[in-house]
């Protein structure tokens, strides 16, 4: 499903080398470092968030670096569903039509997708919340639903778990694992958050690379 | 969706984007007010002054004269003898010869002495009811006259002295109504229109009894100090012509007022000359309003500025979810448009109510019709302007939001 090789970059003098990744669907990796490590410059490879200076990033066979700006956005918009240490919403609209705008800016329209994936993360009697209403945990798990949203391929996580306490972290680790392999995609998750390391067989740490 | 959420986005800022739109919307609605002013004070003046082509009256002012005369809503410049105009009414440069005499009212509306050339040449009035006048005590009503007066066909009523309204009736002077006129939006509708002999004779009885208004007395004397030849020389306010070929616009008013007793003025000059004292004022009011916009522009442009630094996690975030550059370029310069488009609504529905508001106050006051109805080009002007405002503003933020780099801005932790 997603595959990297000899994926590097630079930043002015100092460059970092990423060991390849070979992830097919469905499964799960978690990726460890301490700041500075590059983690999160990998996860920005992965999304095609930024190009790489050397080596390529492949997800369905297909060479994301090839991909115009246009498509790899729409590319991206379907494909890829992200979580992020801070989850950012449109503070102007509430649960409901954050997760409606993200499935508008692919051009699809699935409610009952929405809610189900509400359903399973508890959230679904907040829809109608304004986001600032809700916890860090819970905000949390609605990004990890708008991350599903148009059942991506692949959720890259960066620090999903760091800003939560163990009660949290545990159900948003939990929520992760299993909506990802429900919905078949590959779930790559980068952190220093050791916490993580017990939850998942398949692990890479960029520090003793 | 994209429209909904600029919606979302501007409501969520209720003060600055409410100082926006307050700013563009009170802006807007001077300009308004003062173009609509400008064009209906031009329509109805020159629509009114291109009636007559000369005024012949006392000398005096001439823009009182045409003022008085055409417009109803000056005092007189004093009275002329019937006999000093009598050549002009064979004259081969006159086609229409209208005599007017004023001197009542009836709440306010004047009471018009003259002939039936005046509705049937001049103003080309039709009745709705009733007939002409032929004796003297009958009139006939204009169309607002009889609307706010209360009055029908077959009604009666006392006059009162002088032109405005006062405490003093000719009780002996009773009116009858013989006829209503159509709506014509001209002056014509504020009139109470009577033979010239109605008038004669009011105040010819009116001396006999002694009975004088000092208040009218002192503003009016010239109705009056000749009313002991009253019956022998007939006086007249003024004279309504209109040529009978082009060339007498270079001649008659010459001979007319080379005579002691007479003076001629020309309603489409004397009105010129008062719009174009009127104009820069209302121009200045613009200039006020103006700047009021780019102030509206300024705060438009900080709001989406501000609103932009708030949100460029979400904008990050709707890059990561799949929006292209362009749907975010496009999504802020909806927001300006929209907030712009609010703010023109408002200010086009305010210029118009308080125009509105601002004609029932003129029209009562100078019988004159004002409507907050009338829609003009202008406006479509007005709200490209202000769009085109709103583009520029939300246009800065937008392309620096489209340039964003995604990956450095989420990356920065909150």
């Amino acid at each position: 499903m997603i595959l990297t090789k000899d994926l590097s970059i630079s930043y002015g003098d100092k460059t970092i080398n990423f060991p390849d990744l070979d992830v097919s669907t469905g499964n799960h990796l978690l990726i460890l470092g301490r700041s500075g490590s590059g983690k999160t410059s990998l996860l920005n490879l992965l999304g095609g968030l930024v190009t790489p200076s050397s080596g390529y990033v492949t997800i369905n066979q297909e060479n994301i670096a090839l991909l115009s700006n246009n498509k790899l956005d729409k590319f991206r918009g379907l494909h890829i569903g992200f979580v992020f240490q801070t989850p950012h919403f449109i503070k102007s609209l509430d649960v409901n039509d954050n997760l409606m705008l993200s499935q508008f800016l692919v051009g699809k329209r699935d409610q009952n997708h929405m809610d189900t994936l509400l359903e399973k993360v508890g959230l679904l009697n907040r829809k109608k919340e304004q986001l600032y209403k809700l916890s860090e945990g819970e905000k949390q798990r609605i990004s990890i639903v708008r991350a599903l949203i148009n059942k991506p391929k692949i959720i890259l996580a960066d620090e999903p778990t760091s800003a939560l306490d163990d009660h949290s972290c545990n159900i948003v680790i939990d929520l992760l694992k299993e909506l990802s392999k429900e919905n078949n995609a590959v779930l790559i998750i980068v952190t220093h958050d050791k916490r993580l390391k017990e939850k998942f067989e398949q692990f890479i740490d960029l520090d003793a690379a | 969706m994209l429209l909904k959420l600029a919606w979302k986005n501007i409501i969520k800022r209720p003060l600055s984007s409410g100082l926006s739109v307050v700013l563009l919307a009170s802006s807007l609605m001077i300009i308004l007010l003062a173009f609509l002013t400008m064009q209906q004070l031009e329509k109805k003046f020159n629509q009114n002054a291109n009636k007559i082509d000369l005024v012949v009256g006392a000398k005096g002012s001439r823009l009182q004269l045409v003022l008085c005369n055409v417009f109803h809503v000056d005092n007189p410049t004093g009275n002329i003898k019937l006999s000093d105009v009598k050549f002009l009414s064979n004259h081969p440069f006159v086609k229409t010869y209208v005599p007017i005499s004023l001197g009542d009212n009836y709440k306010s509306h004047r009471i018009v002495g003259t002939n039936q050339d005046f509705f049937k040449k001049l103003y080309k009035a039709r009745l709705i009811q009733g007939k002409f006048f032929k004796k003297p005590y009958e009139v006939v009503l204009g169309y607002n006259a009889a609307i706010e007066m209360g009055l029908k066909q077959g009604d009666s009523f006392y006059s009162s002295h002088g032109i405005d309204a006062s405490i003093h009736e000719h009780q002996d002077a009773k009116y009858y109504v013989v006829g209503l006129l159509d709506y014509s939006g001209e002056v014509i509708d504020n009139l109470i229109l009577t033979s010239l002999e109605s008038v004669w004779q009011v105040h010819s009885t009116d001396h006999q009894k002694g009975s004088f208004d000092l208040k009218y007395e002192k503003k009016h004397d010239h109705h009056h100090h000749n009313e002991t030849i009253v019956n022998k020389d007939k006086e007249i306010t003024a004279l309504l012509i209109n040529y009978n070929s082009p060339r007498a616009k270079f001649s008659l008013p010459g001979i007319i007022n080379s005579k002691k007793q007479l003076m001629a003025a020309e309603p489409a000059i004397e009105i010129q000359q008062l719009l174009d004292l009127i104009q820069p004022g209302l121009k200045a009011v613009s200039i006020l309003a103006w700047f009021i916009f780019g102030l509206a522009f300024f705060s438009m442009l900080m709001t989406m500025i501000n609103s932009m630094k708030d949100r460029k996690y979400e904008i990050a975030m709707m890059r990561a979810s799949g929006a292209s550059p362009k749907l975010i370029l496009i999504s802020i310069l909806t927001e300006g448009l929209l907030i712009s488009f609010v703010g023109s609504v408002f200010g086009i529905v305010l210029g118009h109510t308080l125009m509105e508001i601002m004609g029932i106050y003129l029209t009562n006051h100078y019988h004159y019709q004002f409507s907050g109805f009338i829609f003009n080009s202008f406006e479509l002007w007005l709200m490209l302007a202000t769009l085109t405002t709103g583009f520029i503003s939300a246009f800065f933020p937008a392309i620096s939001a489209y340039n964003m780099d995604i990956s450095k801005t989420l990356k920065k932790k909150t």
